[in-house]
């Protein structure tokens, strides 16, 4: 699974972050680091909790 | 003896609504209300976008939208909907905006990105023990008491200031006459914002030349000192950062724990659940702040634009309800069931788009500690018999008088 990353709709509501920090990366502004994001197997359920999680829908998973 | 028009010629009379965020009856002051009820009961009108007469504190009309995938598109979308309106400047006759709420992007990235830093959620989580230390000293002081109290006055407001004016390296002991001055801003009529206004600036100004002669190391201390493009903040830029912050931070957080409360002291289940499952309060308190949040971020429109067949027209304002979008059924099923295990809670309590609220970090801890600080040290608690705690609509939603009672 793969998450793709609109980083220009990224506000740093951070709730992904929130759910999952070893998955997302915050910059020290609070951003999701840019670049799209390799979810670790076995990770995929709370990956996708924190991709619906997102208030800006800035997050889309697919699979892959 | 108006002579501004009530509804102006553009907007099709079928789109007109009696509906007001100020004057409506569930808005107004009403004791045991619930004017989260009566926002989400709109969506049952079947219009998503209608026009508002006189819907703003000044008087004004506006486009009302309900549902969180338009809200989402007006507050994304800075082009066509500007968030400058001197919300501030206005109350003393000034046109100038707060920043960086009212600077549209691009030119509004500098200052996020000079700001984002200092309110981060890793840079939040060193004032944790701040935030602890002080929930416990008011719920230990007001325990020692009695066994009733008055928790906006007595407990939430002095928690979000003190926080906040530690925020701002300022010490807490005028505290409660800030809390009178955002509620003269914020909450009050024409004549008494001008004069708070004055009074926020008056203060400020004094301490921005005071941190001038000799800095700090507290917030005003960094802003005088802040550089943006290879320069440094104008006066001008420094105070109009200072109020938004000053003024954004006194009111907002304090409103969330006493909805939260106030729901929580009526639903002795939802108490008890908590009290089983402290664990779970993060996302209760997520979910409080769907179900009870404060805030309706306005825009003007820059150009025409349709809306759900609605003709906005330049220079219309345009209100985005939190209250409205957190209770939409596309977004959020069964919007009205308060539950405290909600998965892909992604809700409008700090707005969408680039003015996502900067201390947002800072206030979900906020509540967050504050309320298990409270139900770590008081038992089962309720609405003090004989006492109605009264909520309101309007600028910012809230409640006031919550006495609650442990004995």
């Amino acid at each position: 699974m793969k998450v793709i990353v609109d980083r220009e709709k990224c506000q740093g509501h951070a709730r992904c972050w929130a759910l999952a920090p070893e998955i997302f990366h915050l910059d020290e502004e609070g951003y999701i680091t840019p670049g799209d994001i390799d979810v670790p197997e076995g990770k995929e359920q709370i990956a996708g909790r924190a991709v619906r999680s997102c208030p800006e829908r800035a997050l889309q998973s697919v699979n892959g | 003896m108006a002579t501004r028009q009530r509804v102006p010629d553009h907007v099709p009379p079928e789109k007109v609504s009696d509906f007001n965020l100020y004057s409506s009856p569930d808005m107004q002051p009403t004791p045991f209300g619930d004017p989260f009820a009566a926002i989400s009961r709109l969506h049952e009108d079947g219009r998503p976008v209608f026009y508002s007469p006189e819907t703003t504190r000044d008087g004004d009309g506006a486009w009302i939208v309900l549902k969180a995938e338009d809200q989402r598109n007006v507050l994304q979308n800075s082009d066509a909907f500007s968030s400058y309106r001197k919300i501030f400047s206005s109350a003393i006759g000034e046109d100038w905006p707060v920043i960086p709420l009212e600077i549209d992007p691009p030119e509004h990235r500098k200052y996020r990105s000079l700001l984002n830093p200092l309110l981060s959620p890793q840079r939040i989580a060193k004032m944790e023990p701040f935030v602890t230390a002080k929930a416990e000293e008011l719920i230990e002081g007001l325990k020692a008491r009695g066994t009733s109290a008055e928790v906006m006055t007595e407990f939430a407001f002095p928690l979000a200031v003190s926080v906040f004016l530690n925020f701002l390296g300022l010490s807490d002991d005028r505290l409660m006459e800030f809390v009178g001055w955002a509620d003269e801003l914020l909450h009050q009529g024409p004549e008494q914002r001008t004069a708070a206004a004055h009074k926020v600036l008056g203060f400020l100004d004094d301490l921005t030349e005071q941190r001038r002669r000799e800095p700090t190391d507290d917030f005003i201390s960094f802003l005088v000192a802040a550089e943006v493009e290879g320069r440094k903040l104008t006066d001008q830029e420094v105070r109009a950062i200072a109020v938004l912050l000053f003024v954004g931070g006194l009111d907002t957080v304090a409103t969330a724990i006493g909805l939260d409360l106030y729901y929580l002291a009526r639903n002795p289940d939802r108490q008890q659940e908590l009290r089983d499952n402290p664990d779970l309060m993060p996302s209760a308190v997520e979910e409080m702040l769907r179900a009870f949040p404060s805030i309706t971020p306005i825009r003007t429109a820059t150009r025409d634009i349709e809306l759900q067949g609605c003709p906005i027209r330049k220079g219309d304002l345009v209100s985005c309800p939190s209250m409205a979008a957190n209770r939409d059924s596309a977004e959020f099923p069964d919007p009205d069931v308060i539950d405290f295990r909600r998965e892909d809670n992604r809700h409008v309590a700090f707005s969408y788009g680039p003015h996502r609220c900067i201390g947002s970090h800072l206030a979900r801890r906020e509540v967050i500690i504050g309320l298990a600080e409270w139900f770590n040290r008081i038992p089962p608690f309720r609405i003090k018999e004989g006492t109605a705690p009264v909520t309101f609509g309007g600028f910012v939603f809230g409640v006031e008088n919550l006495v609650l009672d442990w004995s």
